[in-house]
């Protein structure tokens, strides 16, 4: 392949000013709770009808990128996870930047989202045709081993586990709430339409982590605490990155892999790379305190997720989540058809694609480093303004998805439900994986058994299914297996 | 105010009256298109919004309201104030296979069909590692064992046409129902399924590559894009599926406007530049006017009938 000469394209101004207007559309996008990067590709797909493939490919690539970085500036913030592939970073980077470091998680935030994203697009640029073929090695008994190995997160994030089982539980429970996925019989809905589909994730998530927090914020003003915040700086401290380093490449290297297997995600990714980090870490109580590595671990993974969703689009014409899909429309539009023929019939598109990935990736981090101190004000605001201000966007965000008065509804049930699980020390994060979770976990175990005339034993037929199945138990035995550990150190030290 | 509205509304429709569609439309038309953007009825209708424009010259816009299999937002569009400004894209799936399935708040009788602009056709397609790779050797495996057919989800039209198809074949299939197309494909090419409805455009990109099979076509007679595929009418089996894409409305707009409406479709349909766009995107461009389109509308509803009453599904959610 002429590869140079494939390359030269992209460094054309007009192509590099539409990459960064993309990147840049993206990234405001994404920061806004409720406007996810899906959102964003899906209304400006009709603006690249007119555009060669490889700049119109590469501006939707560009939103896409930049709109999963995006979301970790609302939950550092304002607790509010711009898009769902945030909202584990909200563990880390609101305490931190509570404790007026809102500057320094911003932009370790920034550096891990570029390092994940460069290093799965140089696995893209260059493994992509083989790697391919292990995400269709997925079925059904597959997805359901993931899916239950992702679900053990819950017994290490939650200090009680008990009380961490009762939110996973109830968040499994949640997700069952409209059609079967089998069957397509209605349940719970109570003969409300607007839960035929279930809830919808966005703005329950808003309400979960935001509107709970707004509530939170709302009594303690009430009773005269007003916490102190100030902003400093946009480089973490030379510790912190030297602590970080394990966790970014962890992050990176889970994240790709998870974007690799299609219909799982940037949300699954960054929950199962920040459990890793921690388990990993020789300092686990540190995590959820407003430690920088806990950011490292989910940023590196969300955005790791984008460039490795592109390896089965490209190399197989499966879309690895939401947007990938979108972006295949974009990739039908142009009369190109994703899939192991494009390599050879246009390999000049494959190849701008693979070098657009990394252009918009470092535009998303002069943007994002640049734009820091323009953030960070946002913490200026008087509290009582701001969480008016968060209210309202809460509202809007919520609403704009899908212009259903029941998200609202959705919105302010699942706001009052966080709010009383933060209060009673429920943990909003195990539910909120077991929102992402359960669905897969559910769909693909009745699947299996359909298919394989209920046979239980089909789940545990393969490879990959026994390394995730005997991950799971050992994920679900380490909160013992530590305590024990620590307890014979303890002993030996006397 | 309801009732200042009431004589405001009876005055301008005294004094407008005739003029009124000679003025239609004088602000933005809105279409409700029933699923998230992006997807092929989105995309399709903002082609349709994009030649709207240019050919008809009023502005069109597309508002995304999903939910509920498409019954949401195609309640919206069924029970908008009849005025010609909230309109909706036509869509299978809420109009005729969720009535019958049951839980929707309206149904195919209250429905006006503006006109039909595009079909996507349908290609039963075998797997990777699938054991049979055409026509007879499926309907022979079918005999023994049963195939495993994947859809893109429980009660949605991949589902209704591929056990229709059975049924008029006489053999019998498992549909595997999946959580949309994407996941329904991965599915396939990772041969964990052993047949699939597709689209021609995916199904000749994947059986190029050699991870799909054509098996047959299912219209009346063999497609460009295919001519070594059957049909199965040619095979000797009365069977034809084809989703659509179209304009609908509420039941109640006045005469001019519908007709002005219906006239609009069908200059879009026959527009070189329209007709180009959609059938890149893979889309069968191909005409029908209101009374076609419901006619077509209404036979798909007699094969859904069938179907889910043999699968039990009929009113299941009622």
């Amino acid at each position: 392949m002429d590869t140079i000469a494939f390359l030269a394209p992209l460094f054309e101004p007009q192509v590099l000013l539409t990459i960064a207007l993309g990147t840049f559309g993206g990234l405001v996008i994404g920061a806004l709770p409720g406007l996810t990067a899906t959102m964003g590709v899906a209304l400006l797909i009709p603006l690249t009808f007119g555009m060669t493939p490889v700049m119109g490919l590469n501006m939707l690539i560009g939103i896409y990128i930049g709109g999963i970085y995006g979301g970790c500036v609302s939950s550092i913030l304002l607790r509010t996870p711009g898009t769902p592939a945030s909202a584990a970073t909200v563990l880390d980077g609101y305490p931190m930047a509570q404790k007026g470091a809102a500057g320094r998680a911003l932009g370790m935030a920034t550096i891990a989202s570029t390092i994940g994203g460069l290093i799965a697009a140089v696995v893209l640029a260059t493994l992509a045709p083989q790697l391919a073929g292990i995400a269709l090695k997925f079925g059904a008994a597959e997805y359901f081993a993931l899916a239950l190995f992702g679900l053990t997160i819950i017994a290490s994030l939650s200090g009680d586990l008990l009380k961490g089982a009762i939110s996973g539980l109830l968040g499994i429970l949640i997700s069952t709430v409209g059609a079967d996925p089998i069957s397509g019989v209605m349940r719970y809905t109570f003969d409300i339409q607007g839960f035929a589909s279930g809830f919808a994730f966005t703005p329950a998530l808003i309400g979960l982590f935001a509107l709970s927090e707004v509530f939170t914020q709302m009594e303690r003003i009430a009773v005269g605490e007003e916490p102190i915040k100030s902003a400093t700086g946009r480089w973490p401290t030379r510790a912190e990155m030297s602590e970080s380093k394990g966790a970014l490449i962890r992050g990176s290297l889970i994240g790709t892999l998870i974007g690799i297997v299609p219909g799982t995600g940037s949300g699954t990714a960054s929950w199962i790379s920040y459990n890793e980090t921690r388990r990993a870490s020789n300092t686990p109580e540190k995590f959820g305190t407003g430690y920088a590595p806990g950011i490292a671990a989910t940023e590196s993974a969300n955005n790791a997720v984008c460039a490795a969703a592109l390896i089965p689009l490209l190399a197989l014409g499966i879309p690895g989540d939401v947007v990938t899909a979108v972006l295949m429309g974009g990739l039908l539009i142009q009369g190109l058809a994703p899939g192991p023929m494009l390599f050879q019939t246009n390999p000049d598109v494959v190849v701008g694609m693979f070098g657009g990935t990394f252009i918009a990736t470092i535009f998303m981090f002069i943007f994002g480093m640049a734009l820091i101190p323009v953030f960070s004000r946002i913490l200026m605001i008087p509290r009582r303004l701001l969480a008016m201000s968060i209210v309202v966007f809460c509202f809007i965000g919520a609403f704009s998805i899908n212009l259903n008065p029941v998200d609202l509804y959705t919105m302010v049930g699942f706001g009052v439900l966080g709010w009383g699980m933060q209060k009673f020390g429920f943990s909003q994060a195990a539910l909120c994986i077991a929102l992402i979770l359960g669905p897969l976990l559910e769909s693909n175990l009745r699947r299996g058994l359909l298919q394989n005339d209920d046979n239980v034993l089909s789940f545990i037929s393969t490879p990959i299914t026994l390394l995730f199945l005997g991950l799971t138990v050992l994920s679900a035995a380490w909160p013992f297996i530590s305590r024990a550990i620590v307890r014979k150190r303890a002993a030996q030290h006397q | 105010m309801l009732k200042t509205t009431l004589i405001g509304a009876a005055l301008a429709t005294a004094t407008a009256g005739a003029a009124l569609a000679a003025d239609f439309p004088k602000r933005p038309v809105q279409v409700v298109v029933p699923y998230s953007a992006g997807g092929s009825t989105d995309l399709s209708m903002r082609v349709v919004a994009d030649a709207f424009e240019r050919l008809k010259d009023g502005q069109m816009v597309v508002r995304n309201q999903p939910g509920g299999g498409g019954a949401i937002g195609s309640s919206a569009a069924i029970h908008a104030r009849a005025d010609g400004y909230t309109l909706g894209a036509g869509a299978q799936g809420p109009l005729v296979i969720k009535p019958l399935i049951g839980g929707t708040d309206y149904q195919l009788d209250d429905v006006e069909f503006i006109g039909l602009y595009a079909r996507s056709l349908q290609v039963m397609v075998a797997c990777a590692d699938a054991p049979f790779a055409d026509y007879d050797a499926f309907i022979e495996y079918a005999k023994s064992g049963k195939p495993q057919v994947g859809n893109s989800g429980a009660g949605g039209a991949n589902q209704i046409s591929a056990e229709a198809f059975a049924d008029a074949a006489g053999i019998s299939i498992e549909s595997v129902p999946f959580n949309g197309s994407s996941e329904a494909r991965t599915a396939c090419i990772g041969g964990h399924i052993d047949a699939m409805v597709a689209s021609p455009a995916e199904a000749k990109a994947a059986s190029e590559s050699g991870q799909m099979t054509p098996l047959f076509v299912m219209e009346d007679e063999r497609i460009d894009l295919f001519p070594d595929t059957p049909t199965a009418v040619e095979k000797g089996v009365d069977f034809t599926w084809s989703s659509w894409k179209g304009l609908i409305g509420p039941k109640g707009m006045d005469e001019e406007t519908l007709a002005w409406l219906r006239g609009a479709v069908e200059e879009l349909a026959n527009d070189e530049e329209f007709k180009k766009t959609l059938t890149d995107m893979g889309e069968f461009v191909t005409y029908e006017d209101g009374e076609a389109f419901e006619a077509r509308a209404r036979k798909d509803m007699e094969t859904t009938r069938a179907v889910l009453e043999k699968l039990d599904m009929l009113g299941m959610n009622n």
